[in-house]
């Protein structure tokens, strides 16, 4: 399923090489936050008018964070830089991924957030998990000129776990398990 | 000695009770399944049931993830030897050899080797945890702040080199973690940090919302978006572990074994790295190298025992310094906070008696995934078929009621769903996600001791350089930093070369 999981004899997901123009954008981002993150610890209080000590000032350790961030950051971009980020030859269009899908991403990124913003809070849990399975097995099992016979039995097995689903959480969680539902 | 052993006599016992024994094979079962099912991990899982079985007695919780656990690094290489498609990042190894196996007809033999392998990885670093924890333990006792700072910079820098890819990214990825775990009120003056107003904020980043999201929504993210996987039909024989294939590679057992266990009790590493370095050594000590990759018995039984030895051994570091040794750890020593089982140099102290509970679970949990390696292979078949579009809505509906079961607060699902996003998009980018693991669980250790160390010197930082284990620990810390700039690696091989006798 997870292409993900399935990385090349000896390669890891995160150990693939990223194009070095793609990692200065990364450099800049991180610079950015490192700096904001130095700004508002510099703006917070350090308690020295009532005689607390320097160490226990509130934005000393994430200033610090944020210092090695802006390190790191411009380590990383200089690296980039270095390997040519500004250099078109060294960035050429990375191949599109075969298999992968951006508008399956997008519809079910979608359907998450409608699903914990939307739903979830605003009625019965189970019925919110009903709706959302059903909605997300029903879409993502859809497709184009199949007969209407087995379009309908998709659409009952989705209905079905659906259903089954808001039981079973509902069930075990609320019952078993003792643990609130939201 | 002879108290250890009744110690442990007493703790083993205690869990022989029906109740007790339903809770490991349902545990353990819901582990295989979870490491087999592609998409889901052995973290995640941990991390659901941690919050969903918080309203259990600690012994009980901690029994069901330990088996948890370890059901879902041995589940993953169900998926590996059959489908060719590792169930968790960690048996990845195991397709090298595994599916070639299975294709010349012999993915009953696989499975016997990957149960044996596993099984006895487990019981040796099971082993360990029980020689090594108790001296760790006391050596850990004459910590200063001083050392724990060095000890969580060291988790997080040694995490960041060693777990592969980019180590810069792995550093990133470390701070930004850290810098996560100040969110919310501080502990000196009760201020807000980056609250920004937001009572939800102040109240800080909930760890487990955290690791849900990063692990289970990325992973639900990653699933939908990655092309569906083609099941391969396999015809299986006897499953039935041969003793010869363990008496004729018990070299390769014992090194992967130990391999295993070490890379656990390095902070943050964990099963994946394992199970390489476990493979990688018995290729180079092998006497036939020229079998692995094609459906090697003893590469199997190397990547198998290495990453199911790394399961206890990440727990020693849990249970000494509070530093967990692969993610998956992290969220275990999160339970264990839940808990209030106060994990660290203390826990040998005041409560000895879950030291020894903890090595009967691994005991336990590794006898029931013997059992269901023997009994359990169709089933799991037809478990491997369920279509992602039908498996993904229910886990993302199974973390949201994980994100919300410990604080019930709607805010954690939020935090969920964040720490999806950003999880799915520093994956994209090749961020290595231990470090950030490591980084948001490490963070109180970190800051509370860098200020105790600070207030103890009066600002001085010349303790943290000058203190035996100080200067040791400061010094891989700035090596491994050194090690990951390619001019400066250079300079310390060619040292290395000159200092080596012609």
């Amino acid at each position: 399923m997870s292409e993900s999981s399935q990385p090349s004899p000896g390669i890891l997901p995160h150990e693939e090489k990223l194009p070095p123009r793609l990692d200065l954008w990364i450099a800049l981002v991180f610079f950015i936050a490192g700096v904001a993150i130095l700004a508002v610890c510099l703006g917070m209080p350090t308690y020295r008018e009532q005689q607390g000590e320097v160490y226990k000032a509130p934005g000393m350790v994430p200033g610090l964070y944020g210092c090695v961030i802006i390190a790191l950051s411009l380590w990383l971009g200089t690296r980039a830089w270095r390997a040519g980020a500004l250099d078109p030859a060294a960035n050429p269009p990375r191949p599109p991924r075969v298999g992968y899908s951006n508008v399956r991403l997008a519809l079910a990124a979608a359907l998450c957030v409608a699903f914990a913003v939307g739903l979830v809070g605003r009625m019965p849990f189970w019925l919110a998990a009903a709706i959302f399975v059903l909605c997300f097995t029903a879409l993502f099992e859809w497709q184009a000129g199949l007969p209407a016979r087995e379009r309908a039995k998709r659409l009952a097995a989705a209905l079905a776990i659906g259903i089954g689903t808001g039981a079973a959480v509902s069930l075990v969680f609320e019952r078993i398990f003792l643990v609130r539902l939201p | 000695m002879f108290d250890s052993l009744a110690q442990f006599g007493i703790a083993f016992a205690g869990f022989m009770n029906p109740g007790t024994i339903f809770n490991v094979l349902w545990a353990t079962l819901l582990g295989i399944v979870i490491g087999a099912l592609p998409g889901l991990t052995a973290t995640m899982g941990v991390a659901l049931m941690t919050t969903l079985t918080f309203t259990m007695p600690h012994q009980q919780a901690i029994l069901v993830l330990v088996c948890i656990y370890v059901g879902a690094i041995y589940g993953g290489s169900r998926s590996a030897i059959l489908l060719n498609i590792p169930g968790t990042p960690a048996s990845a190894c195991s397709t090298l050899d595994g599916f070639p196996l299975a294709r010349q007809g012999l993915a009953g033999r696989a499975m016997g080797i990957s149960t044996s392998g596993s099984w006895l990885g487990t019981l040796f670093g099971t082993l360990c945890v029980a020689t090594l924890t108790p001296v760790l333990a006391d050596l850990a006792l004459s910590f200063q702040s001083y050392e724990f700072f060095w000890i969580a910079v060291f988790g997080i820098v040694i995490a960041g080199t060693l777990s592969g890819g980019d180590a810069l990214k792995g550093y990133l990825a470390g701070f930004f973690g850290l810098w996560v775990s100040t969110i919310g009120q501080e502990p000196h003056y009760n201020f807000q940090r980056f609250a920004f107003g937001s009572n939800d904020l102040a109240g800080g980043i909930g760890l487990l919302p955290a690791l849900v999201g990063a692990f289970g929504v990325a992973e639900v993210l990653q699933a939908m978006r990655a092309p569906a996987a083609k099941a391969v039909s396999s015809k299986i024989d006897s499953v039935i572990p041969r003793l010869s294939d363990v008496f004729q590679y018990w070299r390769t057992i014992l090194r992967s074994g130990a391999i295993g266990t070490f890379i656990g009790i390095l902070p943050g590493l964990g099963e994946d790295t394992a199970a390489w370095s476990s493979y990688a050594a018995a290729r180079r000590g092998s006497k036939e190298k020229e079998k692995f990759g094609k459906g090697s018995i003893e590469g199997l039984m190397a990547a198998e025992t290495g990453e199911s030895a790394c399961v206890p051994g990440a727990i020693i570091p849990v249970l000494t310094l509070a530093v967990p040794g692969s993610a998956p750890a992290a969220v275990l020593m999160a339970a264990m906070m839940i808990h209030d089982l106060n994990p660290g140099p203390m826990l040998m102290v005041q409560t000895p008696e879950f030291f020894y509970q903890i090595v009967a679970m691994l005991v336990i949990a590794d006898m029931s995934k013997l059992f269901f390696g023997l009994t359990l292979v169709r089933p799991l078949l037809w478990i491997l078929l369920v279509p992602r579009e039908r498996l993904m809505p229910i886990v993302f509906v199974l973390c949201t009621v994980g994100a919300f079961a410990i604080t019930s607060r709607i805010f954690d699902i939020y935090v969920m769903l964040f720490f999806g996003l950003i999880g799915f998009i520093l994956r994209e980018l090749k961020f290595p996600m231990a470090p950030m693991i490591l980084g948001l669980v490490l963070g109180d250790l970190l800051e509370n001791n860098l200020v105790r160390a600070l207030v103890l010197s009066d600002g001085s930082i010349v303790p943290f350089f000058t203190r035996p284990m100080c200067s040791v620990l400061a010094a891989i810390t700035i090596f491994s930093i050194l090690w990951s700039v390619p001019a400066a690696q250079n300079r310390i091989r060619s040292v290395f070369r000159r200092l080596r006798p012609a």
